[in-house]
């Protein structure tokens, strides 16, 4: 019985984590020094694809994106604008080779994304919710 | 790679190309290569240089500078660019050669055949006007063009002639609308003067009357852009404004919807172009020829594919079924001998794009 019991338990908590991890939330943050408190989805959507290079009270915007290989990425344009990376990668194709706009700077990493947002007071990237920490705010 | 289904005409991707895909599979046309360099001066500044190499106005594949300009930003909003730059006389004009970025095989030619100038030598200034969520973008252009228009066995040299434009933009969510303006005043003639003088009877007055040069084309264009999730729309339309005799004014238009099955995009689209014919009551019979050399009235329905194979590859196969007159033959090189030209055709296409 005690066994059983155990076996149920490491279960249970097996299971919690695999749900944990699949639905650990991704939030976009901004640098704390930005002035920003919330943003819109449209607000965000603006930033990521740059199509606006300011914050509404000024503040020039520093988007952090994240590299192909990181599987956030793909979650994060999935869950913003329903589009697959193929689509991501075909829309800053466009805007990098008709001479437009260079895309945002891509970090390699959570750790890489929130280094990136603290080095300027514009900057704004993705992370697990669980990641950030005082240093930057949760807008979106 | 292309093919049709009519060896009496040439299908070619825009006015640019000097002779095109018949009934055999033939690569030439919807190739291109291209390599881009970018440099940050500064916070604000930076350089751009992009080469490519494709198939050209005197049937070769010669490297090219694209584009090469300096942009400064003095703001987060404005953005001058100054150099050798990319125009969009319509919506996506821009990177009409950039195959990844788009859906179809090629932009629609029923569109875009009448755009042969891609660079100008010259600037831009845009402004962008943050209201809220939406956006609205301003943006004009003044410049010189740089290029050659292949005419049968002969180019015709536009270099020099200069082109301004302006556009303005609004976007909200998953809609985008541009509405723009744009004209060029050509610097020369068109090579036809051997040809007025062979047979026409007063070649003084039939070049008069088909002078080309100094005359002004404009162009008027209109796009709705919806891009949602898995669904993407487009419906375009132009007006042009043809202000030498040699070329016909013309209305033409296209609406695009594709949606995304996984990796899979089908697409279905129609495109189409209506040129107005002049009056050539009491002219010449040379001069009524070089005039029908420029008509064009027809339809295409297009059906295709886009596969995202893999990480920044995409392989595409479509269908344009062409239906029109018989006497729109603007659009394609080689002229019909003896009006064999049926105004039906069906192309098929396979390209693979790729970006690195």
């Amino acid at each position: 019985m005690p066994i059983r019991r155990l076996i149920l338990l490491c279960l249970t908590t097996w299971l919690l984590m695999l749900a944990g991890a699949a639905h650990a939330q991704l939030v976009v943050v901004v640098n704390a020094r930005s002035g920003v408190a919330a943003m819109s989805r449209n607000e965000v959507i603006n930033v990521f694809f740059g199509r606006t290079r300011q914050f509404f009270n000024g503040v020039e915007t520093q988007p952090v994106d994240m590299a192909d290989s990181h599987p956030d990425r793909a979650r994060f344009y999935s869950a913003l604008v329903g589009k697959e990376l193929s689509e991501v990668n075909a829309y800053w194709s466009r805007q990098l080779f008709s001479g437009r706009q260079q895309p945002p700077v891509k970090a390699a990493s959570p750790e890489d994304v929130m280094k990136l947002v603290l080095s300027q007071p514009g900057g704004i990237g993705f992370i697990e919710l669980t990641k950030a920490d005082a240093r930057v705010r949760v807008v979106y | 790679m292309a093919r049709t289904t009519s060896d009496q005409l040439e299908f070619v991707r825009d006015l640019s190309q000097p002779s095109g895909v018949r009934k055999h599979w033939d690569g030439r046309n919807d190739s291109v290569f291209g390599l881009q360099g970018s440099w940050q001066i500064d916070p604000r500044l930076s350089a751009v240089v992009q080469a490519t190499t494709k198939y050209r106005y005197d049937r070769t594949y010669n490297p090219e500078i694209a584009w090469a300009y300096l942009r400064y930003e003095p703001t987060p909003s404005a953005t001058l660019r100054l150099g050798r730059l990319g125009t969009d006389f319509f919506m996506m004009a821009d990177s009409r050669w950039v195959g990844y970025s788009y859906l179809t095989v090629r932009p629609p030619g029923d569109y875009f055949w009448y755009l042969p100038f891609y660079s100008i030598n010259g600037g831009d200034a845009a402004y962008a006007l943050s209201l809220g969520e939406s956006l609205v973008r301003f943006k004009a252009f003044y410049g010189l063009s740089n290029g050659q228009i292949p005419l049968a066995d002969r180019q015709w040299d536009i270099d020099g002639s200069p082109m301004t434009g302006a556009s303005v933009e609004y976007q909200y969510a998953a809609w985008q609308i541009r509405a723009s303006y744009a004209n060029i005043t050509f610097k020369n003639d068109l090579p036809i003067s051997d040809i007025l003088q062979a047979y026409s009877p007063d070649p003084a007055a039939s070049s008069r009357y088909l002078a080309s040069r100094d005359r002004r084309s404009d162009y008027y264009s209109l796009g709705v852009v919806y891009d949602q999730g898995p669904l993407q729309v487009q419906l375009m339309l132009n007006r042009i404004e043809q202000g030498s005799n040699s070329f016909e004014s013309s209305e033409g238009g296209y609406l695009l919807a594709g949606y995304r099955v996984g990796e899979v995009k089908p697409y279905l689209g129609y495109s189409w172009i209506r040129s107005v014919q002049r009056n050539t009551a009491g002219r010449q019979v040379i001069e009524a020829k070089i005039m029908a050399d420029a008509h064009a009235d027809q339809a295409t329905r297009i059906v295709g594919l886009r596969w995202d194979l893999a990480r920044n590859m995409a392989l595409k196969a479509q269908w344009d079924s062409i239906r029109g007159e018989s006497t729109s033959i603007f659009p394609y090189r080689s002229d019909p001998a003896s009006g064999q030209w049926s105004g039906r055709m069906d192309v098929y296409t396979v390209t693979f794009d790729f970006i690195f």
